[in-house]
C-alpha cells in the first residue's frame, strides 16, 4: 500500500454469528479523515495482500471508524486472519476510506435492501439519513440471526429496519422489499451475495437510470473490451513506456514502470487502482466511475485502450 | 507593496532595492501522522534542525510516508492566507486554513520570493529551502477540485535554524 493509515484495534467485538466488528482509532486517538457512508477500506493482511471491507460505524463519529468482518470458509485468506489472527491492541494498515457507494442525495426517499454482512454499508448510511431526518428503509435477510445484530438494535428505535431470517420465514418479493417501485423520488441499494445482487438488477431493470446502486463484493465478470488495441503505455512524470497487448493488465505494466498505484479488488469494483489520463482513448469497464469522472480518470486494473498511445498521471 | 533600499538577507549579497515586507502568522496547524486532519494550536514549538513538537515532519519521528516522510529542507511549513482566499474565489471553492496541510498560514509575506534566504517567525529564525508542491492526495483528503489551484502557490519549506515557541499573531519579517 504505497500510502496507507496506522490505526489500532482498539475492540473486536463479536457480533452475530461468524462476524467480528472492529473498532479502530489512530494510535493516539487523533482525529481520523472524513468519510463518506458507502466508504470502505482496504485493510493490509500480511502476507496476503489488501481486503476491502465497507466500513459500518457513524461519520459522525471523528476518531473512530469500524469495519465489520464475516468468516468465509471461501475466503481468500482476509476473514480468517480477522477472526484468528487480529487482537485488541493490534495496528493494521488501511488505506484512505473510497466511497463507491454513495449515498443518492438527489432522492426523497431511500429502500436498501441487505444480504447478510451486505448490511454493513447500510449501518453508517442509517446514521446519516437519521441526521438528515430522511425517508428510508433497510430490509436485512440472512440465514439465522443477522450480522452486526447488536449494531442494528442500535438503529432499531428509528422503527425503520426489518430483519427477515429466511430460515424461518419465506423470502419476501423484490415488490414488496423495494416499496412498489419504481416511484418518483425513491432510490433503491442493494448490497449481498451476487445471487441477491442479480435478483435485485432484474427486479429494477424497469427502473430509471441512476435511481438503483449496488455494491460488489467480488468483481463481476468484466465486459467484452471491444475495440480495444495493444498500445503504448505512457506514464507523464518519468516519460517511462511500455507496450501494453490487447487484454493486457496496465496495472501490472504501470507497476513493472515503476509507479506506484494501490490495487485492492483488481476487478473494476473498488477504486483502489485510479489513475488520472491525459491522452489516449481509454475503454473503462469498472462499476464504480461516474461518466464525469471517467473524463479524467480510470481504473487501471480493468480498463483498456483504444488507442495507440495512452498517457497516465503517475 | 513599497519598495525601499534595504540590504538583503541572503547571506553574502546586496541588493539596493528590494521590496520590504512584514506580516504575521494567522494560523498554527499540526498533525500527527500522514493523511490525518490537522488540528489547529494557538502555539507550536520549533525545534532547530528538528520539526515541530508533535507534528508529523519532525525528524527523528518516522511518522510520514512518501510525499510526507520527514525531510532535512522541511522542518516547517506555510502558506500564505492571501492564497486561500484568491483560490476560494476563483475556483469557487471554500478553501479553509486547516485544509492545505502546512503548519503555519501567514498575512502579508511573499513566500514565493524567499527561497534560499532567512527570516524570523516570532523569536524564530528559519531559512526557506524550496517551495512546497501540491500532493493529489489532497483532494482525496478533502474531497475538493483544489490541486490544479495549488500548483505554483502551494507554500514554502523551510529548515529551522533557531527554535522556540511560535503563537497566532506573532510577526514574520526578514532577518
Ligand atoms: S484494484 Fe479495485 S478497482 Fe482496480
Amino acid at each position: 500500500m504505497p500510502q496507507h493509515i496506522t490505526l489500532v484495534v482498539r475492540r473486536a467485538i463479536p457480533d452475530g454469528p461468524g462476524t467480528r466488528r472492529l473498532v479502530l482509532q489512530d494510535p493516539d486517538g487523533w482525529p481520523l479523515p472524513r468519510w463518506k457512508p458507502g466508504a470502505h477500506l482496504d485493510i493490509h493482511v500480511p502476507g496476503i495482500g489488501h481486503r476491502a471491507y465497507s466500513m459500518c460505524g457513524d461519520t459522525a463519529r471523528a476518531d473512530t471508524w469500524e469495519i465489520a468482518v464475516k468468516r468465509e470458509t471461501t475466503s481468500r485468506g482476509g476473514s480468517a486472519w480477522v477472526h484468528d489472527v487480529l487482537n485488541e491492541g493490534d495496528v493494521v494498515a488501511a488505506s484512505m476510506p473510497r466511497c463507491t457507494f454513495p449515498i443518492a442525495d438527489g432522492a426523497a426517499r431511500h429502500v436498501m435492501v441487505a444480504g447478510g454482512i451486505g448490511v454493513t454499508p447500510f449501518l453508517a448510511m442509517a446514521h446519516e439519513f437519521e441526521r438528515r431526518r430522511a425517508e428510508w428503509a433497510l430490509h436485512v435477510l440472512s440465514r439465522g440471526e443477522p450480522p452486526c445484530a447488536t449494531a442494528l438494535a442500535g438503529c432499531a428505535q428509528t422503527g425503520r429496519i426489518r430483519v427477515y431470517d429466511t430460515t424461518k420465514m419465506a423470502r419476501p418479493s423484490w415488490d414488496a422489499l423495494l416499496d412498489g417501485g419504481p416511484a418518483p423520488g425513491l432510490h433503491s441499494y442493494c448490497c449481498g451475495p451476487q445471487a441477491m445482487l442479480d435478483g435485485f438488477e432484474e427486479a429494477t431493470g424497469n427502473w430509471p437510470a441512476g435511481t438503483t446502486s449496488i455494491e460488489h463484493f467480488v468483481p463481476p465478470t468484466l465486459p467484452a473490451a471491444e475495440g480495444a488495441k495493444a498500445y503504448t503505455l505512457c506514464r507523464s512524470t518519468t516519460r517511462g513506456e511500455m507496450e501494453v497487448e490487447p487484454g493486457g493488465s496496465m496495472l501490472a505494466a504501470l507497476w513493472e514502470l515503476g509507479a506506484k498505484v494501490d490495487a485492492s479488488c483488481e476487478g473494476g469494483i473498488c477504486g483502489a487502482c485510479e489513475v488520472r489520463w491525459l491522452e489516449g482513448e481509454p475503454i473503462h469497464r469498472d462499476r464504480v466511475l461516474t461518466p464525469e469522472r471517467r473524463r479524467t480518470h480510470l481504473l487501471a486494473c480493468v480498463a483498456q485502450c483504444s488507442s495507440e498511445r495512452l498517457v497516465v498521471e503517475t | 507593496m513599497p519598495e525601499a533600499t534595504i540590504e538583503a538577507n541572503r547571506p553574502g549579497t546586496t541588493l539596493l532595492r528590494a521590496p520590504t515586507w512584514n506580516g504575521a502568522v494567522t494560523h498554527l496547524h499540526i498533525t500527527a501522522r500522514a493523511f490525518l486532519p490537522m488540528r489547529p494550536q494557538e502555539s507550536v514549538e520549533l525545534v532547530a534542525g528538528r520539526g515541530i513538537m508533535g507534528d508529523r515532519y519532525m525528524i527523528g519521528v518516522e511518522q510520514g510516508y512518501y510525499s510526507e516522510k520527514p525531510e532535512e529542507g522541511r522542518q516547517v511549513t506555510l502558506f500564505e492566507s492571501e492564497v486561500l482566499e484568491a483560490i476560494s474565489r476563483d475556483y469557487k471553492v471554500e478553501f479553509l486554513p486547516e485544509e492545505h496541510r502546512r503548519n503555519i498560514t501567514t498575512r502579508g509575506v511573499p513566500l514565493n520570493w524567499l527561497v534560499g534566504r532567512r527570516f524570523r517567525i516570532g523569536p524564530c529564525l528559519v531559512e526557506a529551502t524550496r517551495l512546497s508542491v501540491p500532493c493529489r492526495h489532497i483532494e482525496q483528503i478533502l474531497d475538493k477540485q483544489v490541486f490544479d489551484a495549488m500548483v505554483h502557490r502551494s507554500g514554502l519549506n523551510c529548515r529551522i535554524l533557531v527554535g522556540g515557541t511560535v503563537r497566532v499573531g506573532d510577526e514574520i519579517r526578514p532577518e
